[in-house]
């Protein structure tokens, strides 16, 4: 018995929680994202004054409302992973659907800043800013649809009892995900709409 | 076991308070309307320090060994660097 609980708390050292090929899906992820971002840094590099007059259109509040329910949501989702920890199913449920709604809020906040742009006109061809502005964020804001759609479909099996303190290796991995979708809006918020 | 979790509650409750904080000293960094390449770089680092908080603590991964303790932090080394580098170049 002892060996055995040494030899688990020995891999829980070595990898990290949820299965490992959500974590090859984050790692090829944050690899695109990382891309996008550097382009975007060396694109403006030969466009500084019209990133920075256009960077000035954006509406910071907005994006400050949804990095506050990002961080919200992804600490939600450490909640409910430890809930499961200690067997409670039904709070782990209520901190994901908790998430949820701080997704939900991401979402709809995202919506109202494209509505605002799509109907001043505002387009991918407009100018090289909002062509990586749209891009980035959209691409950004499809993986929050996802990742609330993983939370969900883990929310599910949590409120039927699919989980145990020994084996709750999809809330894990749910939790990864969506903790990468927060990771990259912590590196896109000030990118996009602070730093000139 | 509930020492283990009372642990991580506790760590991720402060870990989710700096990152509020972190996040607010950033939008009024944003609000004053200050430019300097110095602004830009501290509000980058402000942003991969809590990009590090997230992997370490939220995701887990900060009290593992090995390979997988590293993509996060090379995730964040290096577009930080070339965004540093971009940004300095075009100061």
């Amino acid at each position: 018995m002892n060996n055995s609980t040494t030899i688990s708390l020995d891999e829980v050292r070595r990898y990290p929680p949820g299965d490992l090929a959500i974590w090859v899906f984050i790692m090829a992820e944050l690899l695109v994202f990382a891309i996008f971002f550097s382009a975007f840094a060396f694109t403006r590099m030969n466009n500084v004054e019209l990133f920075n007059e256009f960077q000035l259109t954006l509406d910071r509040q907005a994006a400050l409302i949804n990095t506050i329910a990002l961080i919200t949501s992804s600490y939600f989702v450490v909640r409910a992973v430890l809930c499961i920890q200690e067997g409670d199913n039904q709070w782990c449920v209520r901190w994901l659907l908790a998430a949820m709604g701080m997704g939900l809020i991401f979402v709809v906040v995202k919506f109202y800043e494209f509505s605002h742009h799509f109907g001043n006109g505002i387009n991918l061809s407009t100018n090289t800013f909002y062509m990586f502005y749209l891009s980035l964020t959209f691409f950004h804001f499809m993986h929050v649809i996802l990742g609330m759609g993983i939370l969900g479909a883990v929310a599910y099996k949590a409120h039927k009892g699919g989980y145990t303190p020994e084996d709750h290796i999809g809330v894990e991995t749910g939790a990864s995900y969506w903790h990468m979708v927060d990771l990259v809006w912590l590196i896109l918020f000030p990118l996009i709409y602070v730093m000139r | 076991m509930d020492t283990f979790t009372n642990k991580g509650k506790r760590a991720a409750t402060i870990v989710f308070a700096i990152l509020i904080i972190l996040t607010f000293i950033t939008f009024f960094i944003g609000e004053s309307g200050t430019s300097s390449l110095t602004i830009s770089l501290f509000v980058l680092a402000l942003a991969l320090i809590k990009g590090e908080l997230v992997g370490a603590y939220f995701m887990g991964l900060g009290g593992i060994r090995g390979f997988w303790r590293l993509p996060i932090l090379i995730w964040l080394f290096i577009p930080g660097s070339l965004i540093t580098i971009a940004f300095y170049l075009s100061a």
